[in-house]
């Protein structure tokens, strides 16, 4: 670190987000590397230090020789008001070297409103925030993680993304532009085309000409090059008991959002709720096997000290190896005083007995997501989870001593009605209900269940992609009815803020035209605006009005179905004719089979994978 | 894969030991809380693969006990942790152990019984480093007379409130001289129990009373080190 910065540290809060420094951080001689990529978390560093594909990323691009991949992430307010009045430029974490000393400067892009704060570190960076603005000098800015799914509204910003998983082909890319520079071959435009041209999953946007009807929808998206790929098909590991796994951890000295060992079980999810982009962008589903998953967690502890296992995964009770891996873990966590934690548990998988083995379950409250209020509508969003499987999981918890239930649903979903609002209140009256009729639950006490509704956001790479969002107005109704409706003391009701995610889906269903106003926004001064403090929905009304732009237009309109989407560029795996057939089904009140009951033939499967539940050369293939 | 599971192998000793860990804090690790530090150490000791004492009982866990307290912003060679060990294993190893789990800027020094009690820590020796404009003999005259002159007021924030206090009750003996254009600052200031002085207080209170470290921050900048801890003679190594 510079001394600049670490006299600056003296007067902000939380310096130990900036002082570097922790063990296991990997420092190399800059003179002696060819490539230097800074690895960038567009949220505070407590946030981006819990993140597992930045973890596995860093040690990707450490383990080769010629690259040192550094730590960079979004400096608080206060940070930031230091920085202006000191000019001081953005610093990766390691060195304490300005970004602009860099060759590639990476994204990772895990929420829409995380684009503010991307396009406020570029300007703290010094680097142009157009692509087409930076010269030869200025570092290739590249983005990934699930929103470079749709990334047309950072199109204008960035000069290539990572489609899909991007242990291979970051660091592709980044000897690419090693060898480009050595044979004295190397420009930004030339690297840019043949990174597009020869190495899988890159999508390079301005090598696209995107062309738009009267009505303000795509008329066509269209290489300007033959070799340039008319899809760009994402990246996925083959097999996860080979892929790299980060054996090194960096230890944050400060608390991390999520202080613990995160241990990647398997990717994707047999599931298919159809307004889940994780359920559909991450298939197909594969597996690790128990052996390798012991293995590396006891490789993880031996390495952090940690004393929680998290196995993490979008739903861990599916993982059909989980008895064995649990047994194994257990033989070695207990006489370490290791908890093992679960947190993504379906009702139906919960029993007494993983509630006793388990530590999260061992704290007083407990989470379950229905989702929706009405079994009609949980058969619309195929989320297959009954009644009867709640009541019997918050049974069990309750006669295992809890009080505390979580709820998570949704409101705003496609086909909605003032029932299934009602539905919900009820749902969360019965769980209370439930409690009582617990003939073991705890003496005395009395039971606490949170209903926490989200707003449905309709999301790229989903059979609800073309759905229309709610009005705030509707939303913001619908959550004052739904409120009127719980009148039991026992059940607490909060909700998300309408206007976010009326934002959130604005640029989620974006397209390229969006660059404008997220421009206007960055100068004038959006930032963090996935933290309500700094969310301010007028100014972004404002901006969208000032640029020409209509948030309806993207968040409250149907797609057509066979309108050009924003996102028709990229080929997650999942074909376009899953998504209808699925849209169909919801409309039909008809669930679809989990991967592990029947292949519904998605098409991920022609992407390959071992330990997947795919069959091979099933109908999956177009 | 280091070995972690050695420990389990080790012969029990009759009664858990306690084991002195003298170790520095310094460069970055200065902006470390003391809080962090805890959480930083309870889990470096587990990675080290110590054999740890558990405390009995439902809530299980291992003892750490840390000497006087250095604030955010002071860097250290004297920090004290006192683990408690069941097995045998030799203080050697335990530091051997422990540094493989740290940074250089938080390296661990010195393993050994522990002789006096945290308790007995009267004093404790700073330096500091002072680039400031003009730090020259007439600035070492102007700073050894504040630091001579009763009295040097500072506000002392405590748990039971604010207080003004003379900060020479606290400053038990000081040299300063200027040297390639910093002014190096070398006191020995009451650091024990009940009776601690912040050692930045005395920047505070400098800055005020003679202008040093008032121009641009961008220029101007110090550094504190805790070097040594004393006993109430203020002569005798704390150990
Ligand atoms: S191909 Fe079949 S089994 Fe594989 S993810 Fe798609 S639907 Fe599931």
């Amino acid at each position: 670190m510079n001394e600049k910065i670490s006299q600056v540290l003296r007067s902000v809060q939380k310096p130990g987000r900036y002082c570097g420094g922790e063990y296991g951080a990997t420092i190399k001689d800059k003179s002696a590397v060819k490539a230097r990529f800074a690895f960038c978390f567009p949220d505070t560093y407590e946030i981006g230090m819990s993140n597992l594909g930045m973890r596995i990323l860093y040690g990707v691009l450490n383990r080769e020789d010629d690259i040192w991949c550094e730590r960079v992430f979004a400096p608080w307010v206060d940070m930031q008001e230091k920085m202006r009045e000191h000019s001081i430029p953005l610093w990766a974490h390691e060195s304490g070297d300005p970004l602009t000393d860099f060759d590639i400067v990476g994204f990772t892009l895990q929420y829409e409103m995380c684009y503010t704060t991307v396009l406020q570190m570029l300007r703290m960076a010094n680097i142009p925030l157009r692509a087409d603005a930076r010269g030869e000098s200025d570092p290739i800015v590249i983005g990934g993680g699930p929103c470079a799914y749709n990334a047309e509204p950072l199109a204008d910003f960035f000069d290539c993304f990572s489609i899909g998983e991007g242990e291979d082909n970051l660091v592709e890319v980044t000897k690419l532009q090693i060898r480009m520079k050595e044979e004295g071959r190397y420009t930004r435009a030339a690297f840019l085309h043949e990174a597009a041209a020869t190495i899988r999953g890159i999508y390079v946007p301005s090598l696209y000409e995107v062309t738009y009807n009267a009505d303000g929808t795509i008329a066509a998206i269209t290489p300007k090059y033959d070799d340039i790929p008319a899809r760009v098909e994402k990246c996925i590991m083959h097999d996860l008991d080979k892929s790299f796994f980060p054996e090194q951890v960096v230890m944050p000295y400060i608390e991390a959002v999520h202080d613990r060992i995160m241990l990647e079980v398997y990717r994707g999810c047999i599931r298919g709720c159809r307004f889940c982009q994780s359920g559909m962008i991450y298939r197909p589903v594969r597996e690790k096997s128990p052996e390798v998953l012991n293995k590396q967690a006891r490789c993880l502890y031996d390495a952090t000290g940690y004393e929680e296992i998290s196995l993490t995964s979008l739903s861990i009770s599916d993982y059909t190896q989980l008895e064995p891996l649990t047994r194994a873990l257990l033989e070695w966590t207990d006489r370490n005083m290791v908890s093992l934690s679960l947190p993504s548990l379906r009702v139906d998988s919960f029993s007494k007995e993983l509630m006793d083995r388990i530590a999260s379950v061992r704290t007083s409250s407990l989470t379950f997501a229905p989702e929706a209020g009405t079994q009609r509508l949980r058969d619309v969003i195929n989320k297959n989870v009954e009644e009867a499987d709640l009541m019997r999981a918050v049974r069990t918890a309750f006669a295992g001593g809890k009080t505390n239930v979580k709820l998570y649903f949704m409101q705003g979903l496609p086909t909605e009605t003032a029932e299934d609002l009602e539905g919900i209140a009820t749902l969360a009256s019965r769980v209370v209900h439930e409690y009582y009729q617990t003939p073991e639950r705890p003496k005395g006490r009395s039971p606490q269940v949170t209903i926490s509704v989200s707003c449905f956001i309709p999301k790229p790479f989903t059979p609800f992609q073309w759905e229309a969002q709610d009005t705030m107005e509707m939303l913001e109704e619908k959550q004052a009815y739904l409120g009127s409706k719980v009148t039991d003391r026992k059940v607490r009701y909060t909700h998300h803020d309408a206007k976010v995610s009326r934002i959130e889906a604005v640029l989620a269903r974006g397209n390229r035209r969006l660059g404008a106003a997220l421009e206007l926004a960055a100068n004038e001064g959006f930032c963090f605006d996935a933290w309500d403090e700094f969310f301010d929905y007028e100014k972004w009304i404002s901006v969208l009005e000032r640029t020409g732009l209509d948030p309806a237009f993207f968040a409250n309109r149907a797609f057509g179905l066979d309108e050009v989407l924003p996102w028709d560029v990229i080929d997650c795996g999942v074909t376009k004719e899953f998504l209808k057939r699925e849209r169909a089904r919801a409309y039909e009140g008809n669930t679809t089979p989990n991967c592990r009951e029947k292949c519904s033939g998605c098409g991920a499967n022609r992407l390959g994978g071992v330990r997947a539940v795919c069959p091979t050369g099933c109908g999956g293939a177009k | 894969m280091k070995d972690n599971e050695l420990k389990f192998s080790l012969p029990m000793l009759d009664a858990p030991r306690t084991a002195r860990v003298r170790f520095r804090k310094v460069g970055n690790l200065q902006y470390i809380s003391h809080l962090d530090l805890q959480r930083t150490f309870s889990r470096v000791l587990v990675r080290a693969g110590l054999p740890l004492w558990y405390t009995k009982g439902f809530n299980p866990h291992i003892k750490m006990v840390f000497g006087m307290p250095l604030p955010v912003g002071a860097e250290s060679e004297c920090e004290y942790l006192d683990i408690r060990i069941e097995r045998e294993m030799s203080d050697e190893e335990i530091k051997d152990r422990l540094n493989a789990e740290l940074t250089h800027e938080l390296a661990v020094a010195e393993v050994y019984p522990a002789e006096r009690h945290f308790c007995e820590i009267a004093f404790a020796e700073y330096e500091y480093t002072v680039h400031t404009a003009g730090a020259d003999e007439a600035l070492t005259a102007r700073v050894r007379e504040a630091l001579s002159t009763r009295p040097l007021t500072a506000i002392k924030r405590s748990k039971s409130g604010e207080k003004e206090v003379d900060l020479l009750d606290f400053v038990h003996r000081f040299t300063v001289e200027a040297t390639d254009g910093a002014l190096i600052i070398r006191a020995v200031l009451a650091a024990g129990e009940g009776n601690y002085l912040n050692p930045d207080l005395l920047i505070t209170a400098l800055r005020e009373k003679t202008g040093i470290l008032s121009g641009d921050p961008m220029q101007e900048s110090y550094r504190i080190l805790r070097r040594r801890a004393l006993l109430a003679d203020g002569i005798t190594e704390f150990r």
